[in-house]
């Protein structure tokens, strides 16, 4: 979305050769792999090719399945009624109105727009808020069974039971057929390697490690699993198109939920998230199946579900991660330590203001609520809030547990959290929207817990902040990562610069909230919530956040609401403190009169007590 | 409008008690068990065996339930107990053990189908309806599983036990509950139902290999719109059972074959809690 800044050309340039250097290995290993495709028909029987034939398509299904869940966790059973779509497709066009270029073209094209329907139908079911990830499998698992069940129901127009068959095809050679398929799974497997391995792929495994955080960086995750899922379906329905013209017979088998298990079987067997593991078990596995099935069919099945099962209990990551293991293993003997290099590091680019896009001040008060309330049943939690927020205004928010200070929070970043009353931010009214929408308009929300992405980078954390404004790249990994000064200085005050490498999860406690209120203010986002960003910092890392959040609300002008116990430390901060108690504002008032008041000396201690706040 | 009635009824009880084991599974360990679905084809395979060894029918609703149980303790012990912190992968796991399961049949039974006697036989009348002896009995079966299981989860010290780790596994170990144990037993349990409800079922159809699936994908609508409460599971057998019942008498019987899955799919998306209380 964002043009480069011109002061930028020679970093931007130097990141795309990093681009190329990337692309130049996998390119070497697709032409090898078509190499091979090309040489095996001329080293094989006919019978090996006609079935390998079979078993590469079936690769590429697989390699749908490992992209939805391996990288973004989606585990889905429903595969196969993607690749009868485009299966049955064909055969139903060439059935009823014969074969022709016409009809083959128009058969792929209805294949593909009903995988799509279906698609954004699973989709909408499987993929909203706060949806269990449960839920979203179940979805996968009926819609093979329902179209199995259609396709039954179909009397002579689907073939019922035994499906269609005879129906005249494109006429292409055994020999033809395995070069398509095999070019088809070589293409796709490159194309889905540079996908995963780019910065928008890190995106979907930042979806699978934590979901509720990409989506208060503003990330609106279930558009993005339903554009996945409908990509992946895409090409579900292009294979199963290309299956049912070379075999000349599909079987309402193609679109059942055993066939969409058996995929799933495949990328485990493989191993998640390694792309070759689930295509080249696939491969092994089908092949196998076709030559032994003929001689020991219960047999072979046996044995293929007890693997199954040992390898799930014992080697949860597949197979292909442990022989990895092994090899690596084995050979590091030779090449001795590993290099260190310098040349992958990250770049920080620091926004000059000017740039920074992230949302306009607006009209009106940054912050603006207005009679908010929130109740579960009987009980309220908050009532009757009333409040005005500023640009450049620091508002801590004080009162004892429970007297609904993080419920205020969600409720202003999450529009479907309250009750009723209305909430607007920089002027515009939040409405019932989800948490992406609130961060489109300007809140960025920091959690009481810290809330990371713990297998990610440092710097790969920053990118997944920074990916709603800097659209990622779906075809390179860009070394450069562009912040507003706020997250910079943060960035370096904290000495989060010099850990860019580290993954997030082995940070300490201190940095991993630093980590996450560097990357909330990379958000650009007007009104910053924290919620007790310093609980459990020592006495130095309290003093470090302490002057960060003065010179957010000092020198860039933002307004932060602040979640805080330590009235020292608010007396020191704040512009502001609202005092909250049973779900109502007690006070609001400068500094000195509310942590002088003896009203909130008595709800600190209790009633009845005359010690002071601790 | 009699028959039918007894219909709605009596389907629902079939799959109370189908359902059951599944859903006690999934209260207490938050897995589903993909293999409950070969489990109750291991029932109807020891009710066929029963019958072929001259036993009377009613007893081989035990033998089911033993063999049910003893497999459920082989399955816990090697494979479910391994997968404790990664329950997505005990699905796929019990999945695998499903298929295995299910070939072991094949290669001892063949992939023929097989037929057996049933316990009871013949028609009672019912406001001048001749209805069917042993589906009655199978609503009084159903009733007896669903007050069992109650009892035993709140009159017992086990049950007690059960109840706390159904609610918060984490605290319940915390105040010296062998949770393990709970798992242990519950999953033996619940295969054993899984079993005896094979057993029930096979007069009512033809016993294959396969015929586990659908039951299985019912069962699993079944738990997951009734969370983890045997009155829901009773309120949404009547309910999607009898839905199951009108669509096969009154449009078609593949789509009454479908009703159970859909309507709960899409009852899962208005209302994620389903049947069970907010």
């Amino acid at each position: 979305m964002l043009e480069p800044p011109g002061s930028e050309a020679m970093l931007s340039g130097s990141a795309l050769q990093q681009t190329r250097g990337r692309l130049l290995p996998v390119l070497a290993v697709l032409l090898t792999c078509l190499a091979v495709v090309g040489i095996a028909p001329y080293l094989l029987d006919t019978y090996s090719v006609n079935v390998l034939t079979r078993s590469l398509l079936y690769a590429c299904v697989a390699l749908t399945v490992d992209m939805l869940w391996g990288y973004m966790g989606i585990l889905t059973f429903g595969q196969s009624a993607f690749f009868a779509a485009g299966a049955y497709s064909a055969g139903l066009f060439f059935t009823h109105s014969g074969f022709g270029p016409g009809t083959a073209l128009a058969a792929l094209a209805m294949g593909i727009l009903a995988a799509i329907a279906m698609a954004v139908i699973v989709g909408w079911l499987a993929f909203w808020h706060g949806v269990s990830e449960l839920y979203a499998s179940v979805i996968t698992l009926v819609l093979p069974i329902v179209c199995t069940q259609l396709l039954y129901s179909g009397g002579a127009f689907t073939g019922s039971s035994s499906g269609l068959s005879g129906f005249e095809s494109i006429d292409l050679s055994v020999e033809a057929w395995f070069w398509t398929a095999g070019t088809l799974l070589a293409t796709l497997t490159a194309a889905a390697w540079v996908f995963v391995s780019s910065d928008a792929g890190q995106v979907l495994v930042a979806i699978r490690e934590n979901e509720q955080r990409c989506q208060y960086l503003g990330l609106d995750t279930p558009r993005l699993k339903i554009l996945l899922f409908v990509a992946c379906a895409v090409v579900c329905a292009i294979t199963g198109y290309v299956f049912a013209c070379y075999s000349m017979v599909v079987s309402p088998e193609l679109a059942g939920f055993v066939f969409g298990t058996e995929l799933v079987i495949y990328t485990v067997l493989g191993g998640r998230a390694t792309l070759i593991g689930p295509v080249l078990a696939t491969i092994a596995v089908d092949y196998e199946s076709a030559q032994l099935s003929g001689d020991y069919p219960f047999v072979w099945k046996l044995i293929l579900g007890s693997v199954f099962v040992v390898v799930i209990v014992a080697f949860p990551r597949g197979l292909l991660p442990f022989v990895g293991d092994l090899l690596r293993r084995a050979t590091a003997a030779w090449r001795g330590s590993p290099r260190a290099s310098t040349a992958d590091l990250p770049i920080i680019d620091v926004l000059d203001p000017a740039e920074a896009i992230g949302t306009s001040a607006g009209s009106g008060a940054a912050l603006r609520l207005e009679g908010v309330a929130k109740h579960f049943g009987s009980l309220k939690v908050l009532d009757g809030i009333t409040l005005t927020a500023g640009a450049g205004e620091l508002v801590s928010l004080v009162g004892p547990n429970g007297a609904g200070k993080t419920t205020l929070m969600r409720c202003i970043a999450d529009g479907l959290e309250r009750s009723s009353g209305r909430i607007e931010v920089n002027g515009h009214d939040i409405g019932r929207s989800p948490p992406e929408f609130c961060v489109r308009l300007g809140v960025g929300r920091k959690f009481q817990t810290a809330n990371v992405f713990n297998t990610l980078t440092v710097a790969e954390c920053l990118r997944i902040a920074r990916a709603r404004l800097d659209r990622p790249s779906v075809f390179s990994r860009s070394r450069l990562i562009r912040l507003p000064p706020a997250a910079y200085r943060t960035l370096v005050a904290t000495g989060l610069d010099q850990k860019l490498d580290s993954p997030a999860g082995i940070l300490s406690h201190g940095l991993k909230q630093a980590l996450e209120l560097t990357m909330v203010l990379a958000l650009e986002a007007r009104v910053i919530l924290l919620d007790e960003p310093t609980a459990g910092l020592t006495k130095e890392e309290r003093a470090v956040i302490g002057s960060i959040l003065k010179d957010l609300v000092k020198v860039d002008g933002l307004c932060v609401l602040l979640v805080e116990h330590d009235l020292d430390f608010v007396r020191q901060i704040s512009s502001r403190v609202v005092v909250l108690h049973q779900g109502k504002i007690l006070l609001d008032g400068s500094v000195d009169e509310v942590v002088e008041s003896h009203l909130v000396k008595s709800i600190y201690s209790g009633a009845g007590h005359q010690a002071g706040p601790t | 409008m009699v028959a039918q009635l007894l219909d709605v009824v009596s389907t629902a009880a079939i799959l109370y008690a189908v359902a059951a084991g599944l859903l006690l599974v999934f209260g207490v360990m938050k897995i589903i068990n993909f293999a409950h679905g070969a489990l109750l084809t291991v029932g109807s395979y020891a009710a066929v065996v029963a019958g072929q060894y001259g036993l009377n029918p009613w007893l081989a609703l035990p033998v089911a339930a033993a063999v049910g149980a003893l497999l459920g303790i082989v399955i816990e012990y090697f494979v479910v107990r391994p997968l404790y912190a990664r329950p997505l992968d005990a699905i796929l796991a019990t999945w695998g053990l499903g298929i295995v399961i299910g070939q072991l049949l094949t290669i001892s039974f063949g992939r023929g189908v097989h037929f057996s006697e049933p316990p009871l036989r013949g028609v009672v009348d019912i406001l001048a309806v001749d209805y069917s002896r042993y589906r009655l009995a199978l609503i009084g079966v159903a009733v007896v599983i669903g007050v069992g299981i109650s009892a035993l989860l709140s009159r017992t010290r086990l049950g007690l036990d059960t109840r706390a780790v159904i609610m918060n596994e984490d605290l319940a170990r915390g105040i010296g509950i062998n949770s393990g144990r709970v798992r242990f037993i519950t999953f033996a349990v619940g295969s054993s139902l899984a079993a005896a409800a094979g057993m029930l079922i096979t007069p009512l159809s033809s016993v294959d290999p396969n015929m586990g699936t659908p039951w299985l994908v019912n069962a699993f609508m079944l738990v997951l719109v009734s969370g983890s409460s045997l009155v829901s599971l009773a309120i949404a057998c009547v309910v999607l059972g009898g839905a199951q019942v009108l669509v096969s008498s009154y449009v078609s019987p593949i789509l009454g074959g479908l009703t159970i899955a859909v309507l709960a799919a899409i009852i899962l998306r208005v209302r994620p809690q389903g049947f069970a209380h907010a």
